[in-house]
């Protein structure tokens, strides 16, 4: 039956938030059947509130869903999967009481890699993300961008399969975004790693996947799936192709009517992260 | 969660909290009438609750508190009056410029972290046992608190609202009457509430310590007697006062503070 | 106009010796006035009390009723430290405990404890118990409100990302809740030291037969302010001290915060 194609299989997934009968009782996501490929990387995105990061927390097993279940790498989710499944969140999830390197260290020891392979490992996860000089500072020590790029350096010392990205950089300025968002892409022509990667930004969207989900107003579900057939490592030079504004055009039409609706419906921003 | 369900939440974990103080006092008071009625406990050491209660009704009829209660809160007045004008006066002063506050602020800190009841002596010594010396530690005690967060609250509005009301064309008088004073309350007003409680502890607490008459006084008169059921009784009056005054005083900081 | 300048750039370079000018003419002051203008039987000059701080050491009985308040303040301290710490754990770290038994430390903590002091007397003797007993009863709501406040103060998401790392029970209480609370605990023990302070020295100035009380009494009702602001003097440094060493370790251990 299992697939070895299939990263991430999600079936029948709804999830409500609050007790039934109780007045917060909402519909976060609606049901969801989709099955995503190995290897790439997948955005999602869609207006606040739509449900986008309640599946990511699904597929990490951060959150029991109402209804449904979801397959990692062929195992049933119910809870962290330390071993597949590796996290960057939006605001810095760094200890700030640990040096960069001792977060690395303590990802590794939670994750229960023997302490002769955690040193190396730190590393060489910091040499990639470009951070080896800055082991042993503290997070507040650091910018916002160096921040996210360290806590990327913890999450790739793990070594799993799976990568989840909850707007890793949706806290920072446009130019770093833009200088982490090429980074990014290096990477991932390098790795086998499947990525899923919640966002708000259009552009990034389209520059960073290899194919997007749009979901639609809340209670979301996935509306459409777009393919970026463009091989990684992306340039600054795809920004400006004729092939990234047509699709990023396709991704606003398919956005537009459902962020106005969010909008109208008098939704905050993020209250529902 | 949305605002109704915020305040309702708030409702419930309030009414919680008042069930818990209700249960844990009711607790204490039986643990309290077992200990002195079937244990045995010495008299001399825990008076009979029930006791107590007689007491209490009769320092309440007799209506003999009133000069004590009326001095106290004399003088818990009169040094509030004192470290108020004072702290606010030193607080603005010293928060119009950065400066100021940079040489100030740190001293009035530091000068803060002694513990100041050990002027009591040296007020006595000047004052003598009578009010006064009471009036001078409350209105020390209380001065700091005042001063240091009237300082803290203009000095954490915002730069952006000075400056835009700079842009509008307001007057510097008009700056501090429609900007800086109304960014600076909430901050100034919990000083305030501050100053008042700690004086209002230092005053009792004087009392306690060396002086002629006063609720403080009553208490150490009355253990000096041994007349313990009396002294209790006495305990639980000024306690309840000065949970009232609180009471009130927080009360009166949040309406101003919502108000503004 | 220009003098006032000078002054606000001098000030904003260099505020140590600003504020040492405000201290030296604040004792200027005081020594004028105690010199030409009040009586020396209320003020004595700060030259004057500093030349004659031997006197109040040689002043029998001094000496060790300064070692027996250091002994109070130190021991209770230590009381106060280990029963917050505890307390605060218990309180702090389950919310069943936290709804239940915190409306119950606040209510105490709102008691003027004053009130009750000549109970601590009677209960405990005018000796040191007494002294220490009422230090811990003050020092320790400070530490068990700060720990209680600094436990659920945690960002959520460093927990998520502990769990989502795979961090056991343990693990999150030994690397992530812990080292969280170190800044707290700390913060509540300088709060912690400033009530123990407050309640050994309410309670040695009240009990006027032996100990500080005594000396304070005895030297106010000689006139003879020069060993009373001596005594005081010498208390006050002894505070002082105490505070900025748990200030320097809560400095220490708070680092990564900056």
């Amino acid at each position: 039956m299992r697939d070895p194609e299939i990263a991430v299989k999600i079936k029948n997934v709804a999830h409500y938030f609050g007790e039934a009968g109780d007045a917060k009782h909402m519909l976060a996501l609606r049901e969801t059947t989709i099955d995503f490929r190995r290897g790439g990387l997948l955005a999602l995105i869609g207006p606040s509130g739509c449900g986008k990061t309640t599946l990511l927390n699904v597929i990490g097993g951060l959150l029991t869903p109402t209804q449904g279940s979801v397959d990692v790498c062929g195992k049933t989710v119910n809870g962290p999967m330390p071993r597949e499944i590796a996290y960057v969140f939006q605001e810095s999830a760094l200890f700030p009481w640990n040096t960069i390197k001792e977060n690395i260290h303590l990802g590794l020891l939670f994750q229960g890699v023997p302490k002769n392979q955690r040193e190396d490992r730190a590393r060489q996860s910091l040499e990639t993300v470009g951070l080896g000089e800055f082991a042993n500072h503290y997070p507040g020590q650091l910018s916002g961008g160096m921040r996210q790029r360290a806590a990327l350096a913890r999450a790739l010392s793990l070594d799993t399969p799976v990568l989840l990205m909850d707007e890793p950089f949706g806290a920072l300025d446009e130019q770093t975004r833009m200088v982490l968002g090429e980074d990014l892409s290096v990477l991932l022509s390098r790795t086998q790693k499947t990525i899923i990667f919640v966002t708000h930004s259009l552009g990034e969207a389209v520059f960073l996947a290899d194919q997007v989900a749009v979901f639609s107003a809340r209670p979301g579900r996935i509306k459409e799936v777009i393919a970026v057939d463009e091989p990684h490592p992306r340039r600054s030079g795809f920004v400006k192709a004729e092939k990234f504004t047509r699709l990023r055009n396709q991704l606003y039409d398919l956005l537009h009517d459902e962020i106005r609706k969010t909008v109208d419906q008098g939704s905050r921003p993020g209250a529902f992260l | 969660m949305t605002a109704r369900g915020v305040v309702a939440a708030r409702r419930q974990t309030r009414w919680r909290s008042g069930l818990a103080q209700i249960v844990f006092l009711l607790a204490v008071v039986i643990l309290w009438w077992l200990a002195a009625n079937r244990w045995g406990a010495s008299p001399l050491l825990l008076p009979k609750p029930q006791l107590v209660f007689f007491e209490l009704v009769d320092i309440l009829r007799s209506g003999e508190f009133w000069p004590d209660l009326l001095l106290t809160l004399g003088e818990a007045a009169a040094a509030f009056a004192i470290s108020a004008t004072l702290g606010l006066a030193t607080g603005f002063f010293v928060s119009v410029s950065p400066a100021l506050v940079k040489v100030f602020e740190p001293l009035l800190a530091a000068v803060n972290a002694v513990p100041i009841i050990l002027f009591l002596p040296l007020y006595i010594l000047f004052f003598g046992l009578g009010a006064p010396s009471k009036i001078a530690l409350g209105a020390t005690i209380g001065f700091f608190p005042i001063a240091l967060n009237t300082i803290a609250g203009f000095s954490s509005v915002d730069r952006l609202y000075v400056r835009s009301a700079r842009s509008m064309g307001a007057s510097p008088a008009k700056l501090v009457r429609h900007v800086l004073v109304p960014g600076a309350l909430p901050i100034v007003l919990t000083g305030l509430r501050m100053g008042f409680t700690v004086t209002l502890l230092s005053i009792i607490g004087s009392e306690t310590i060396a002086s002629l008459a006063g609720l403080g006084h009553q208490i150490v008169n009355l253990a000096e007697a041994m007349e313990m059921p009396r002294m209790f009784a006495y305990i639980v009056f000024v306690i309840v006062i000065a949970a009232t005054l609180n009471a009130i005083v927080t009360r009166f900081e949040k309406r101003a503070a919502a108000r503004r | 106009m220009n003098v006032g300048r000078f002054m606000s750039r001098f000030v904003t370079r260099y505020p140590g010796w600003s504020r040492l000018a405000v201290v030296v003419l604040f004792f200027a002051l005081w020594e004028i006035l105690a010199r030409f203008w009040i009586d020396k039987m209320f003020l004595s000059p700060p030259s004057r009390v500093y030349g004659e701080i031997g006197k109040v050491f040689a002043t029998k009985g001094v000496p060790e009723a300064l070692g027996v308040t250091f002994f109070e303040l130190g021991v209770a301290f230590a009381f106060a430290v280990m029963i917050g710490l505890a307390l605060g754990l218990a309180i702090g770290l389950n919310s069943f405990a936290r709804r239940s038994f915190m409306p119950i430390v606040l209510l105490l903590y709102g008691i003027p404890q004053i009130t009750i002091l000549p109970l601590f007397i009677l209960y405990f003797g005018i000796g040191a118990p007494s002294k220490i007993a009422f230090g811990v009863t003050h020092g320790v709501f400070p530490i068990v409100l700060t720990l209680v406040a600094g436990v659920q103060n945690l960002k959520p998401v460093l927990m998520t990302s502990a769990r989502s790392m795979g961090a056991s029970r343990w693990h999150i209480l030994r690397y992530v809740l812990f080292p969280h609370m170190v800044p707290s605990l700390f913060a509540g023990m300088r709060l912690g030291m400033a009530g123990v302070l407050l309640g050994v020295l309410l309670a040695e100035l009240y009990v006027s037969i032996s100990g500080i009380g005594h000396f304070t009494s005895m030297f106010t009702q000689a006139f003879d302010p020069t060993r009373l602001l001596g005594l005081i003097s010498i208390l006050a440094a002894m505070a002082i001290a105490l505070n900025e060493i748990v200030r320097r370790a809560e400095a220490h251990f708070s680092k990564w915060r900056a």
